[in-house]
């Protein structure tokens, strides 16, 4: 198996020095622990912080050299295409300054590829690739997905490998011309953050602990059930949407 | 030929069997890395670094100095006269063997007194084995040539002589089998490693304490093999006689931690031979440490657990305690650097600390500009580039230690009070280094040294003032082969040339008995022992010392990343040194450095209170 792990230019959020994104090292230990053939890739200049992967777990790295100016998703997407591997790891997020975790999106977008997100484990499945993935509250979910496929990972994936200086000294970077495409504003509708409204289940009454847990906490709630049969799962919807008080029976 | 002959004839096999012998041990050290030495030098200095050097370490122990004066003394002095024997004339006079004679009685005395060592119970940190039959081969050796010598001038029966000369081949052929992997070895390979040292600095009462730089260019980092280690340092591997002393001194051994300097250097020696030529060690163990599976290959791993390399606080206090000069500090950091800079192999606090310093700066990733938050209200000049001062203050990490501000703030209202112009780097001053070097992360430690220098060296004072005896040490002693070379003072000298030229004036005596423990990089590193106690001397009236004190005091355990290296210990160093001090009575104990302050007053009370020199004359000069 083939596995690219996406580098960005990651800065230290204290020094702001160049230094690698630690999710994005917990991602090669990932694909190390696959037994895939990693290699980096990272579009943009050559960094310190791309030189300080090759130190933790990574034989060689391609610098695709684009502009300032230029479509990191662009140059990516056409190496990638022009070479698929069968897997790409990216970090769920950078740390270079405003990251906004969208670029594996439009990566997989432009690549026609399935995208896992926040992977903590990754495992060879018959179908695929099994993901485990992380959720809110410490739930996690196993996806299944077709490679070629963007997988993203998350904080809560094992430990980066330790750095080695000489490992970093013996790895290789690769520097080529990358595609160069203008960035092009994304449209997007820009408006001031509001926090979703939220039901909150106990308006009065209980304890203080269930009136404060309901109104901090994401609605929560009901019952988990595991593969139920579809008329017992829309049944249990219609009954926890009726106590909500969103919906009324037919009867009524 | 006559028994006279025979004496001679066995005097001059066995010194082909010592050739023969030292021929091998030179193939076996001639694999180790090249190194540079300078042989001339080494040669002459020979007998005084044997006589005069060596002896003083042995003389501590005044009856193993004995012991060891009478059994090389007779060995050497006995078999070097019957070599002389060659030449007839000689062999044939009678006072030449009453020489003879008496040379072997003296080793035949030495060898009761080797015998005696471990009678009628063996120290714990002697080892047997070998060991055991080493008196025996001495008096052996000694008695059949005292017996035959005596023969001889009393002219008895030829027969008798012959039996004599048997009697002390065998003797001597015990001794000689031995000179390859049994205790003798260490006469010839200790002979050789007094010549050739790796630190010639370390002899004629100087201190060379300073690591040396390590080429990071060089296409393997460190040492994983014993191939690895420069040939020299391999014979010094080999010139240990396993006395044990370092073993007494180490505190992570007293902490039932998996380290025993003596087994450490044992290791060492037998990482060069194949596994199955390993020769058997009967000392004590790294405490609690798996035993190691027999194999080839690298050195942690096959021969040393992970953990006896971590446990180390690079106290130097066994390369104070070792009569042959052996290095197990060097050894230590060589095997870390490896594990630091090839493999990545660290424990992972220490891992933690090391990247904090690659993309901070600072070890535990806080930011530059808060190193004078402490000093909040005494506003601490900073100085710029280009500008200049009399002292410059080194903060070091502590600066980022609540605790340790409050002995800072001491220092600097000390200063203040005192009329002393002085000034901080800020945001300019980094780490300086130490702990990352001995971590083994040589390319930290060089790139924060640069950095540093380049600060210093872009402003001008005429010293450096801290009170962090590691920064000390690494400003002082390590930075001059990075180019920065700085007049470096503790703030115990500082605070007692205050005191003594009246510039400071205890308003007041300080209460109770205080006892003062010895920071290792200031004492054993840079040999400052004496003003922090004239210091003392003239705020408290009653100071006592502890039984380990001065040169040979014993760490806090704070030293060479041990804190972060958190290593499993039975006992915890802290408190077998707190609990020294309660021995004398301590109602004060008095410390000069961070990491000992921390180190000691994390021991549970009721304990003594733990204070900063500067804190205490600060008391006693009065806060107002």
């Amino acid at each position: 198996m083939r596995a690219v792990v996406l580098l960005s230019a990651g800065r230290h959020p204290l020094s702001a020095r160049p230094a690698p994104v630690p999710v994005e090292m917990q991602a090669i230990a990932l694909a190390r622990g696959l037994g895939a053939d990693v290699a980096g890739l990272h579009a943009g200049a050559p960094d310190l912080a791309v030189r300080e992967a090759l130190g933790q777990g990574m034989d060689r790295v391609t610098v695709l050299r684009i502009g300032e100016a230029d479509d990191a998703v662009a140059a990516l997407a056409a190496a990638l295409a022009a070479d698929p591997p069968d897997l790409v790891l990216a970090g769920n997020r950078g740390r270079g300054g405003e990251d906004s975790g969208l670029l594996p999106y439009l990566l997989a977008e432009a690549l026609g590829w399935p995208i896992a997100a926040n992977a903590v484990a990754l495992a060879a499945a018959a179908e695929g690739l099994a993901v485990i993935q992380a959720r809110a509250r410490g739930a996690r979910w196993r996806l299944v997905v077709a490679p070629p496929a963007v997988v993203t990972v998350h904080p809560a994936a094992p430990p980066a490998l330790p750095f080695a200086y000489a490992r970093a000294r013996r790895g290789r970077i690769e520097e080529q011309e990358g595609r160069s495409a203008p960035l092009v504003p994304r449209v997007a509708e820009e408006r001031p953050y509001r926090p979703r409204p939220r039901v909150i289940g106990v308006a009065g009454g209980g304890s203080a602990a269930e009136r404060l847990r309901a109104a901090t906490e994401v609605a929560g709630g009901g019952r988990v059930l595991v593969d139920p049969p579809p008329e017992e799962a829309a049944r249990e919807l219609l009954a926890w949407l009726r106590a909500l008080g969103f919906s009324r029976s037919a009867d009524e | 030929m006559g028994p006279a002959g025979a004496f001679v004839l066995l005097a001059w096999i066995l010194l082909a069997s010592v050739l023969v012998a030292g021929a091998r041990l030179v193939l076996r050290w001639r694999r180790g890395r090249a190194a540079r030495v300078d042989w001339w030098a080494g040669l002459v200095a020979l007998p005084r670094r044997y006589l005069v050097d060596v002896h003083g370490v042995v003389a501590r122990d005044p009856r193993a100095a004995r012991m060891h004066a009478l059994t090389a003394g007779g060995l050497l002095g006995s078999s070097g006269l019957l070599l002389l024997g060659v030449v007839p004339a000689l062999r044939a006079g009678v006072v030449y063997w009453v020489l003879v004679a008496t040379s072997f009685a003296v080793a035949l005395a030495g060898s009761a007194m080797v015998a005696r060592r471990r009678r009628p119970v063996r120290p714990a940190h002697l080892s047997a084995g070998g060991f055991l039959w080493l008196p025996v081969w001495v008096f052996l050796y000694a008695a059949g040539g005292l017996a035959g010598a005596g023969a001889i001038v009393l002219t008895a029966s030829p027969g008798l002589g012959f039996a004599a000369v048997v009697l002390a081949a065998v003797g001597g052929a015990g001794l000689v089998s031995g000179l390859l992997t049994g205790p003798i070895r260490h006469a010839l390979a200790g002979a050789v490693h007094l010549v050739a040292h790796p630190r010639p600095g370390r002899f004629a009462g100087r201190r060379e304490s300073a690591l040396l730089p390590l080429d990071l260019e060089a296409a393997r980092l460190g040492v994983a093999v014993a191939e690895d280690f420069a040939w020299n340092r391999l014979v010094g591997f080999d010139a240990c006689i396993q006395c044990g002393r370092c073993e007494l001194a180490c505190p992570a051994f007293a902490a039932g931690q998996r380290l025993n300097p003596k087994k450490l250097i044992q290791d060492l020696a037998a990482a060069s031979l194949p596994p199955g030529a390993r020769p058997a060690y009967e000392g004590s163990p790294h405490p609690g440490a798996p035993p190691p599976p027999l194999a080839a290959g690298p050195i942690v791993g096959a021969v040393l657990h992970p953990d006896t390399l971590w446990a180390c606080t690079t106290c130097r206090a066994c390369v104070a305690a070792c009569p042959m000069f052996i290095e197990h500090v060097d050894a230590v950091v060589d095997l870390r650097r490896h594990a630091s800079l090839e493999e990545g192999a660290l424990p992972e606090k220490a891992a933690a600390v090391l990247e904090a310093i690659r993309h901070t700066d600072e070890p535990e990733g806080n930011p530059l500009a808060a190193r004078g938050d402490f000093a909040a209200g005494l506003e601490l000049p900073v100085l710029g580039a280009g500008e200049s001062t009399d002292v410059l203050l080194w903060l070091g990490a502590g600066a980022f230690d609540l605790r340790y501000g409050r002995s800072l703030r001491a220092l600097v209202t000390l200063l203040r009070r005192a009329g002393v112009a002085f000034a901080v780097l800020g945001a300019e001053e980094r780490d300086c280094g130490d702990l990352a070097r001995r971590l083994g992360d040589e390319v930290e430690f060089a790139r924060l040294a640069r950095a540093n220098i380049a600060a210093l060296n872009a402003r001008r004072f005429a010293r450096i003032v801290t009170a962090d005896p590691h920064a000390l040490h690494v400003l002082r002693n390590e930075y001059p082969d990075f180019g920065g070379c700085y007049t470096v003072v503790h703030h115990s000298a500082l605070l007692e040339s205050l005191l003594a030229e009246g510039r400071l004036t205890p308003e007041r005596r300080l209460a109770g008995r205080i006892v003062y423990h010895d920071p290792c990089y200031l004492a054993r590193y840079n040999g400052e022992t004496g003003a922090p106690r004239r210091l003392l001397d003239r705020i408290a009236p009653e100071r006592v010392e502890m039984a380990r004190h001065g040169l040979s005091a014993m760490c806090c355990g704070g030293g060479g990343g041990a804190p972060v290296s958190d290593v499993e210990a039975v006992r915890r160093i802290p408190d077998l040194r707190m609990a020294q001090a309660r021995e004398v009575g301590a109602q004060t104990l008095a410390v000069a450095c961070p990491g000992c302050t921390a180190m000691l007053e994390g021991v549970p009370e009721p304990r003594p209170p733990v204070r900063d020199l500067a804190e205490l004359v600060l008391e006693a000069v009065g806060e107002g």
